[in-house]
């Protein structure tokens, strides 16, 4: 008898965990006319896995420290074995990502996939996007570059908007009057252990949630019909679906390399995509560098502050929005699913879609 | 019951919804200037142009601003013109040597001894004069021109030098144009753009020496220090194509990869469309 074979059977016969994978992966089945746009799940992972890796490998040299932290990114980039390679596909991959996690909210809106009993699925999604955009807010500060500072003191600074606590907000974010080593430490702090550690609990959350409900059937083909919804719970089985493994797992890998094609194909060949030339100089608090944007996933909010007289107004505009869509599980209740039965809903998805790209391209040449 | 559910949604909005405020605010905003900017920038005319002027030079573009040359509070709108914090005002023409020689020392030295700096007080060109004062432009060949240093004198000689110039300026325009590129992917090239600024610096001294045979005699020397320079440029270039070569190989195998992922797929597919005794044989 082989080793790895005689390993498995010791835990077999302790946790019984062929039972298990047996269960969620041969005998796990998805609806017969799953489509692609269910692999995203699986991206995500994928995606989350190897900036949890890089992140890891960058901790080893990077120093939280206003004095170094630049010159310890330089250092990376320049002096550590494939340390480009690293920084770039960690920075290169949390832009993957936030398209990713655009997209898979986009097919769960367009499929309404997020109604009832999959409100608490949406939610922990919805979260998960918004941390994910916090952690791409918190890891920008780290390199302290002209941009990483700039932004950073843009950004806290507009918080003075709110009203009543504004300026509490400002230093309470800051640290302190300027942007300086207790932001940075704040920052550093948030975005290595705070941000990744809730987010590991919501991503565990939506998981589960995925796996107890079961998977939504695409509201597609002739042979769906809108189902009344459970008043208690039941797990959604698909009788005569497809085995998760191997059938559906080859397309989630073949997503997945096409995912990482991109997210390498940037590294390797437009590395400057992402990274404006303020990002490659050290931050001079005296030196203001011209033409600062946000990040591409950013730009619609940025023009939204730029089109409302009052930055607050702005800010209340775009608060309302997010809230709507975190809470639209329980706003929009119809059970109807497909979506060329429902036109208001078409409409109103197709409608934010343009907006959203067209705020976008306004923001980036404006 | 359905209250209370409510005013939990409404405390989860809530909470989410002042982290975007936050998030939000990332990307609202400008950056404060200085009183000198808020106040000149404001008005109009005479009092208005030195800003625009100032908008599109050279100082502005390294951070240079008005408080580093006339002094001044810049923080404070009352003192900001105050002689007790330092502040001056518009030099003399015979004085502006001095006053921009403060920070560009070599070149004062070099213009000082210069048939240029010679004639200063008896008609002579000064700083201004050549590069403009609120407009400073880049210091370049350029600036050597029939209509300009046609206001004084002839352009014979001026063209001689220029030509003589011209080699070694275009050596270093080259070189900076690639450390651009170089940063824009990540490369530090601080100590190689250092070592060319130092060259480029003590290149430029000789243009204000305006002395053809001094420039003629010391280029050879320049132009060698640059080629230097330029080979490790190279070499960094020949490292940047090796990682191309590498990530079309990756890039292509996951490419590969995942069309095969797909293929596979289709088998699966195929078998499923058939039915469950197509797959159990």
């Amino acid at each position: 008898m082989n080793l790895p074979k005689k390993v498995i059977d010791f835990i077999d016969a302790r946790i019984g965990i062929r039972d298990i994978l047996q269960q969620n992966l041969t005998e796990y089945l998805l609806p017969r006319n799953v489509n692609v746009w269910y692999t995203l799940g699986a991206v995500l992972l994928a995606l989350f896995g190897i900036q949890f890796i890089t992140g890891i490998l960058l901790l080893i040299y990077y120093v939280p420290n206003t004095d170094q932290a630049f010159a310890s990114v330089q250092r990376i980039m320049n002096e550590v074995p494939f340390g480009w390679l690293i920084r770039y596909v960690h920075a290169v991959g949390a832009n993957i990502i936030v398209l990713a996690l655009l997209l898979h909210m986009l097919s769960v809106l367009f499929m309404g996939s997020y109604k009832q009993p999959r409100e608490l699925t949406w939610v922990a999604g919805f979260i998960i996007l918004l941390m994910s955009l916090g952690m791409c807010l918190t890891g920008y500060l780290l390199p302290w570059s002209q941009l990483s500072f700039w932004a950073t003191t843009v950004a806290t600074e507009s918080s003075n908007e709110i009203p009543l606590v504004g300026d509490a907000v400002v230093r309470f974010l800051r640290g302190g009057a300027m942007v300086g080593q207790p932001t940075l430490g704040r920052f550093f702090a948030l975005h290595v252990m705070g941000f990744p550690f809730i987010f590991g609990l919501i991503v565990a959350l939506h998981l589960f949630c995925v796996r107890r409900v079961g998977i939504s059937r695409p509201p597609f083909g002739p042979e769906y019909e809108p189902r009344e919804p459970p008043s208690t719970f039941r797990h959604e089985h698909h009788e005569g679906g497809i085995p998760f493994f191997p059938n559906y797992v080859v397309k989630d890998v073949a997503v997945i390399c096409f995912f990482l094609a991109l997210l390498f194909g940037v590294v390797f060949f437009a590395p400057g995509l992402f990274f404006p030339p303020a990002a490659f100089a050290p931050a001079d608090p005296f030196l203001t560098p011209e033409g600062i944007k946000p990040e591409w996933y950013f730009l619609w909010a940025y023009q939204v502050l730029k089109i409302f007289p009052s930055e607050f107004l702005g800010l209340a505009v775009q608060g309302l929005f997010v809230t709507f869509l975190l809470l639209l599980p329980f706003i929009d209740r119809g059970r109807e699913r497909r979506p060329t039965r429902r036109p208001l809903f078409l409409t109103l998805f197709l409608a934010g879609l343009a907006v959203f790209i067209g705020l976008s391209v306004w923001g980036h040449y404006s | 019951m359905n209250r209370i559910a409510g005013r939990r949604y409404l405390s989860l909005a809530l909470l989410l919804w002042s982290g975007w405020l936050l998030a939000g605010a990332a990307v609202a905003g400008t950056a404060p200037e200085t009183v000198c900017i808020q106040c000149h920038g404001g008005q109009t005319g005479r009092l208005q142009k030195p800003v625009e002027q100032w908008r599109a030079s050279i100082h502005s573009r390294n951070g240079i601003s008005c408080h580093n040359c006339h002094g001044g509070d810049p923080t404070d709108f009352g003192m900001a013109m105050s002689p007790e914090r330092g502040f001056v005002g518009a030099p003399e023409k015979t004085a502006i040597p001095d006053f921009c020689g403060r920070c560009h020392v070599g070149v004062k030295a070099d213009y000082q001894q210069s048939a240029h700096g010679r004639a200063l007080g008896s008609g002579g060109p000064q700083c201004v004069t050549c590069h403009g004062n609120h407009a400073v432009t880049e210091a370049s060949l350029d600036l050597i021109n029939s209509e300009a240093c046609s206001r004084c004198h002839e352009y014979g000689r001026a063209k001689v030098l220029r030509e003589a110039l011209g080699k070694t300026d275009g050596m270093i325009s080259g070189l900076e144009d690639d450390f651009r590129k170089l940063r824009r992917v990540g490369i530090d090239v601080k100590e190689l753009s250092d070592r060319t600024f130092a060259l480029r610096n003590q290149f430029h001294r000789l243009f204000h020496s305006v002395d053809v045979e001094q420039v003629r005699s010391r280029s050879a020397g320049f132009q060698g220090d640059l080629e230097k320079v330029g080979a490790e440029v190279d070499s960094i270039r020949a490292t940047l194509q090796q990682r191309k070569a590498t990530g079309g190989i990756v890039v292509g195998l996951l490419v590969v990869m995942g069309i095969l992922a797909m293929l596979i797929r289709k088998i699966y597919a195929d078998e499923e469309s058939a039915g469950p005794s197509s797959r159990n044989g």
